[in-house]
C-alpha cells in the first residue's frame, strides 16, 4: 500500500463515527414503520444501442424464417430430397435467442457508458450555467 | 446463494431483521462518510436514517450486477446532497477549522486530518471519488457508478485528487489543485 493511501486511511479511521443507540433506535422504529415496495411493473425496455441491436435481430430472425419457409416449400418437390435441411431449419430459431444474449452483453457496458459520458456533458454544463449566473 | 444475496432477499419479503443485518457492516463506513459530507452531526445522522429508509423501502430496484456497497452509496450521496452543505457546496470556504463540525469528531494528530485538506482542495465529487476509492475500496466502475459519472472522469479526477493530496502531505503547494474536479 502506498504512503498516502495508508494516510487516507488511517484519517479516515480517526474521525469517529460511532452509532449512538438513540439513533440505532430510531432507525429500526423507522423501519419497522414502513414496508419495502413491490415493482409495479416490469422495467422498461432499454433505448438506443440495444434497441438498434435488437431491431437488427429481429430482421435477421424474419430472413432466417422466410428462408425455412422457402425450404420447406421447395422439399414438397419429389426432387429434393434431404431432410436434413428440414430438421435444421428447425433448428434455427432456438439459435437467436443466443444471438441477442450475446448482443446485449456487448453492447451493455458501452451503453452504460455512453449514459455516463452524457452525465458528464449534463454535469459540465449545470456547471457552467451556474459559474454564469444563468441557473434560475 | 451469498449470504448476502439470501438477506437482500429475505430483505425484499419484509424482514427488517434480515435488512438490518444486512446494511449492519456498511453503517459505520456510511456514517463516517456522511459526517464528512454534512454540515453538523445531527444532519449526519437524519442523511444516515434517510438513506437507510430509502434503501429498505426501494429494496427492489436493487440491481446485482453491482455490489450493495455501490448502491447504497449512491442513495447516501443524494441525501446528503438534499442536506446541501455549506461546507462542501463551495470550494475554499470552509470557515475557521474550531467551527467546522467534522473537527470535533476527528482524534487529535500532528498534522492535519487529510479528508478536511481534502474538503479544502475539492470540490464534492472529487472528494467522494477519492473516499470511494481509497476508504471503501471501491473499483473505478464501481466510484464512477455511485457518482454517475464516466470511468474517464473518475481516473482524471482521482489522479489530480491524488496529486493535490500528496502534495499537501509532503507540505508542498500545487496551485493547480484550485480547478480540481471541475466538470
Amino acid at each position: 500500500m502506498d504512503k498516502l493511501k495508508e494516510a487516507l486511511r488511517e484519517d479516515a479511521a480517526a474521525i469517529d463515527a460511532t452509532v449512538s443507540t438513540e439513533l440505532d433506535n430510531r432507525i429500526r422504529a423507522s423501519l419497522e414503520g414502513i414496508q419495502p415496495e413491490r415493482p409495479e411493473q416490469a422495467p422498461r425496455p432499454r433505448r438506443g444501442i440495444s434497441m438498434w441491436w435488437a431491431s437488427s435481430l429481429t430482421g435477421i430472425a424474419a430472413a432466417a424464417a422466410v428462408i425455412v419457409a422457402i425450404n420447406l416449400s421447395l422439399n414438397e418437390a419429389p426432387e429434393v430430397t434431404p431432410t436434413n435441411t428440414v430438421a435444421g431449419a428447425e433448428n434455427v430459431p432456438p439459435v437467436m435467442p443466443d444471438l441477442t444474449a450475446r448482443a446485449a452483453v456487448l453492447a451493455g457496458p458501452l451503453e452504460e457508458e455512453l449514459e455516463a459520458l452524457e452525465s458528464d456533458l449534463r454535469k459540465a454544463e449545470q456547471a457552467v450555467r451556474k459559474e454564469m449566473g444563468l441557473d434560475l | 446463494m451469498s449470504d448476502e444475496l439470501e438477506q437482500i432477499n429475505a430483505a425484499k419479503a419484509g424482514s427488517v431483521e434480515a435488512f438490518t443485518g444486512l446494511v449492519g457492516r456498511y453503517r459505520e463506513g456510511l456514517f463516517r462518510f456522511l459526517l464528512t459530507r454534512c454540515a453538523s452531526h445531527a444532519d449526519a445522522e437524519d442523511a444516515l436514517q434517510d438513506t437507510l429508509i430509502n434503501a429498505y423501502r426501494y429494496l427492489h430496484s436493487y440491481d446485482s450486477r453491482w455490489r450493495f456497497s455501490t448502491w447504497l452509496y449512491r442513495i447516501a450521496i443524494r441525501n446528503a446532497a438534499k442536506l446541501a452543505s455549506p461546507y462542501v457546496t463551495e470550494l475554499g470556504e470552509l470557515e475557521a477549522e474550531e467551527s467546522d463540525p467534522l473537527s470535533a469528531v476527528i482524534q487529535e494528530s500532528e498534522r492535519e486530518n487529510l479528508w478536511l485538506a481534502a474538503r479544502r482542495l475539492m470540490n464534492e465529487e472529487v472528494y467522494s471519488a477519492m473516499w470511494l476509492r481509497y476508504v471503501e475500496d471501491m473499483s473505478i466502475n464501481d466510484v464512477a457508478a455511485v457518482l454517475e459519472r464516466s470511468t474517464s472522469w473518475t481516473k482524471v479526477n482521482l489522479m489530480r485528487g491524488r496529486k493535490a493530496l500528496d502534495a499537501e502531505l509532503n507540505g508542498k503547494s500545487v496551485k493547480e489543485s484550485q480547478a480540481y474536479g471541475q466538470a
